[in-house]
């Protein structure tokens, strides 16, 4: 982009390519090969020049000491860190043979690619192996970390539409923010929450402990963990029986009113009472305020899911703003992912074509699971390759899977910055670029912009594009299929739709020198009400308020764009409240021995497990500590500031007691991304690698622990 | 994990700060502002902005300066929101070469 005075220093634009939905439009700057700065892009609508506490000194964490600059092979106990330097020829060499050797041997579904969104690029993020894995016939892994089953549930209702833009809630007067700690996770669009609030919207943030976010609501209303169903099937009762509903909008935009009526009629503020621990008068308050204050808006965000019934509660949550009619308005309405409306092609990235029939399927979230031979595969995995996610810290029941690691007869691939808790693990490791070291395009999953990521300085020592080791590797397995042998910005100018009418008038020069651009025919966030007359992306053009004969999914891109052996099981027709497995009241014989519920949220401080191996990010989100409350830590002789271990059958981890009325007795609060080796035991070792209700999701809400002094 | 506001902007208060900050975290007193630790999201957008150095991460406030960790926390709640840049203190630019910049 501009040259500034100093001819040494240049700058480009940037694209944060972490797992957040802000995907923040960035300004790399550039001295004599290094870049020396990383800031907000001041022009950017969402961004506003501002990056998050992560993100702030992204520049230094190009030239982190602990960066992987060299292939590397292990010489030690799987698990101990011991690797020594080999070349990148050798490292492919080995890796190809080996290949060639399992898929002879035992057929390619003996392998199994294993990646989420450590980057957010089209070229190098969740997909950009799927192609490669697919050509090889190897069994397709689905990823259902965060999100997924909140997609099906969206999908089901409302199709794939953006839903309300997220800078239009600058025209709220009334917000929900559902599960979602905005100041930590979604900061720019809490930005733009915040001046709604300040210009007289009423923010009212549901979740089960008082987030940061939910401290400076106006109203926090906290159910207990896994029955936000139960709240949102009470604010429809409340809305029908009092008549609140918008009559109009309904008979014209929406399907199945009679049936969730119906459905609705028993699902009363006392009813719900019981289950939420929320006062029915509350609920009569939230509905009504709810219905009555518009243009209302809902941010549905991702922990919603986190339980069992948590994607049924995500399609009572859906329904409620075309029961009402908020979507007429402008600021009116629900934001799920506005990714739907993008122009991604996610066939040509992923190569689908290329699956054999009958390719087996296993998820991320139970690869413990799978490697230790539960899951009655088909064939089972002797050969694991892992770039852009962490496992070992990520996924559930995390102690599984650090057994199925230690297999010898398991050869794991890791590509990636640092030696992570599972690169620990591999038998080969590849150094991955990062972020300003390679072109890209970043995919959001909250706001309706392109970003662009140029590449502008040269990877560390040997390290390549996850896209670079893809091609090497294609090359090497004799695959001649022509998208092995693109570019990075050949990947781009094939991987999106340039001819959708989203992209008119944009192209690759216009992102490389603006490094971003508004999708086109969204509208002005100040008059865009995208459903005002209905026109959902569904089959029908309606909101659905009911569904027949649903069966169960999880989202293409998600599962690598194949549509063999979806989950496929019926579900109900209408939304409901649907009980956790794991509650006092759902499974008292499980809460005899583990009472209390936990929560897993993210930490401010670090981005997943991104960001817990720096010392300074370290230092500022404090070491890992489990918020109690008080009546929970005294009958447990447990002290503010005592070291407890959190554990269930399934793990333990420890931590710093925090006493604190932030948490309801019988919650537990520790966030999540601390690292493994460097701490005793994480998050995961306690969360269950069961399914929710829909679209896999995970459970990591829907989980009994108990506490005590760490001995 | 917060920023904080300290002595250098007595009777500065160049507020050019509250410009940066996405979240509305400063408050005004009568002589300087304090940041909310609350509210703060700790992104730094506002350090820059200081012609006088005042503004810190914790991570980095020398060891005289702790104190105003309580003052701000203190102060902050009790003080109106400023997200707006308003006029600097009477004499601003005397103190700011005073003190150095």
């Amino acid at each position: 982009m501009n040259k500034p005075a100093d001819l040494n220093v240049e700058t480009f634009h940037g694209g944060c390519p972490h797992d957040c939905p802000d995907t923040c439009s960035m300004v790399f700057t550039v001295k004599d090969k290094k870049l020396i700065s990383v800031t907000g892009n001041p022009d950017h609508p969402m961004t506003q020049g501002g990056l998050c506490v992560k993100l702030k000194d992204y520049e230094q964490r190009h030239y982190h000491p602990d960066r992987l600059l060299y292939p590397m092979k292990r010489t030690g106990p799987k698990g101990t860190k011991q690797f020594e330097r080999i070349t990148w020829d050798e490292a492919l060499d080995t890796i190809t043979t080996k290949w060639k050797k399992i898929i002879a041997e035992d057929g390619p579904q003996a392998i199994m690619p294993n990646s989420y969104l450590g980057h957010q690029g089209l070229v190098h993020g969740l997909n950009g192996g799927d192609a490669f894995f697919n050509r090889m016939g190897a069994t397709v892994t689905e990823r259902t970390f965060c999100g997924e089953g909140s997609c099906t549930a969206w999908l089901m209702t409302v199709g794939p539409t953006a839903g309300v833009d997220p800078e239009s809630f600058i025209h709220s007067k009334y917000i929900v923010i559902w599960a979602c700690n905005s100041a930590s996770t979604n900061l720019h669009h809490w930005a733009i929450v915040k001046k709604a609030q300040a210009k007289g919207a009423k923010i009212v943030v549901i979740d089960s402990y008082a987030s940061k976010t939910a401290k400076q609501s106006d109203w926090h209303i906290a159910p207990k963990p896994g029955t936000d169903g139960a709240l949102a099937m009470a604010m429809m009762q409340v809305i029908i029986e009092e008549n609140l509903q918008d009559q109009d909008y309904i008979d014209n935009y929406t399907e199945g009113f009679t049936e969730l009526a119906e459905r609705a009629k028993t699902r009363t503020p006392e009813w719900a009472e019981k289950i939420t621990g929320i006062p029915a008068e509350d609920i009569r308050k939230l509905a009504r305020e709810y219905a009555t204050s518009q243009p209302s808006a809902i941010r549905i965000g991702v922990a919603l899911e986190r339980t069992y019934g948590g994607s049924q509660a995500i399609r009572a949550v859906t329904c409620l703003p075309a029961l009402i009619g908020a979507w007429r308005h402008v600021g009116g309405g629900a934001i799920q992912f506005p990714v739907w409306e993008h122009p991604y092609k996610f066939d040509v990235m992923c190569r689908p074509d290329l699956i054999p029939e009958g390719t087996q399927v296993v998820n991320n979230l139970q690869l413990g699971r799978v490697l230790l031979g539960e899951m009655d595969l088909k064939t089972p995995i002797k050969s694991m390759m892992v770039w852009n996610t962490n496992p070992l810290t990520q996924a559930p029941e995390t102690d599984k899977i650090a057994k199925g690691l230690e297999r010898e007869d398991l050869f794991t691939i890791v590509a990636d910055h640092f030696i992570t808790d599972t690169a620990a693990y591999a038998d080969i490791i590849l150094p991955a670029a990062m972020g300003a070291e390679m072109e890209d395009m970043i995919l959001s999953w909250g706001h309706l912009y392109l970003t662009y990521n140029e590449k502008c300085i040269e990877a560390p020592g040997e390290a390549i594009s996850n896209m670079e080791i893809f091609r090497r590797l294609a090359k090497l397995m004799g695959y001649e299929e022509e998208n092995f042998k693109w570019s990075d910005h050949e990947c781009l100018e094939n991987f999106v739709d340039w001819d959708a009418s989203t992209c008119e008038g944009i192209d690759l020069d216009y992102l490389r020198e603006h490094g971003y651009a508004r999708l086109k025919d969204f509208g002005d966030k100040d008059v865009r009400a995208r459903h005002a007359k209905g026109e959902f992306a569904t089959e029908t053009g309606k909101c659905h308020f009911m569904v027949k004969g649903a069966k169960n999914f999880v989202a293409g891109p998600f599962r690598q764009m194949y549509e063999g052996f979806q989950p496929g099981e019926d579900l109900d027709s209408l939304p409901d409240y649907v009980e956790s497995r794991e509650t006092p009241t759902t499974n008292p014989e499980l809460a005899a021995k583990f009472p209390l519920n936990i929560i897993s949220p993210k930490s401010h401080g670090f981005l997943n497990s991104c960001y817990a191996n720096d010392t300074r990010k370290i230092k500022g989100q404090g070491e890992q500590s489990i918020l109690l409350n008080k009546l929970d830590a005294e009958t447990r002789d447990i002290k503010d500031g005592s070291v407890i271990k959190v554990f269930n059958g399934r793990g333990s981890f420890k931590g710093v007691a925090k006493i604190s009325e932030d948490v309801n007795a019988g919650i537990v609060v520790a966030t999540l991304g601390y690292w493994r080796q460097l701490n005793d035991g994480t998050v995961n070792c306690t969360s269950f690698a069961e399914f929710g209700d829909m679209g896999h999701s995970p459970t990591f809400s829907d989980n009994l622990v108990n506490v005590g002094l760490a001995l | 994990m917060t920023t904080l506001v300290t002595d250098n902007c007595q009777r500065c208060r160049f507020t050019e700060c509250v410009t940066a900050c996405p979240v509305s975290a400063f408050h005004a007193g009568e002589d300087m502002l304090f940041i909310n630790p609350d509210v703060c999201v700790d992104c730094g957008a506002c350090i820059p902005k200081c012609p006088v150095q005042a503004i810190y991460e914790d991570l980095d406030l020398p060891d005289e300066l702790e104190e105003w960790i309580d003052i701000n926390e203190r102060r902050a709640k009790k003080l109106p929101i400023i997200t707006k840049k308003e006029s600097a203190y009477e004499g601003a630019e005397d103190r700011k070469k005073t003190l150095g910049f």
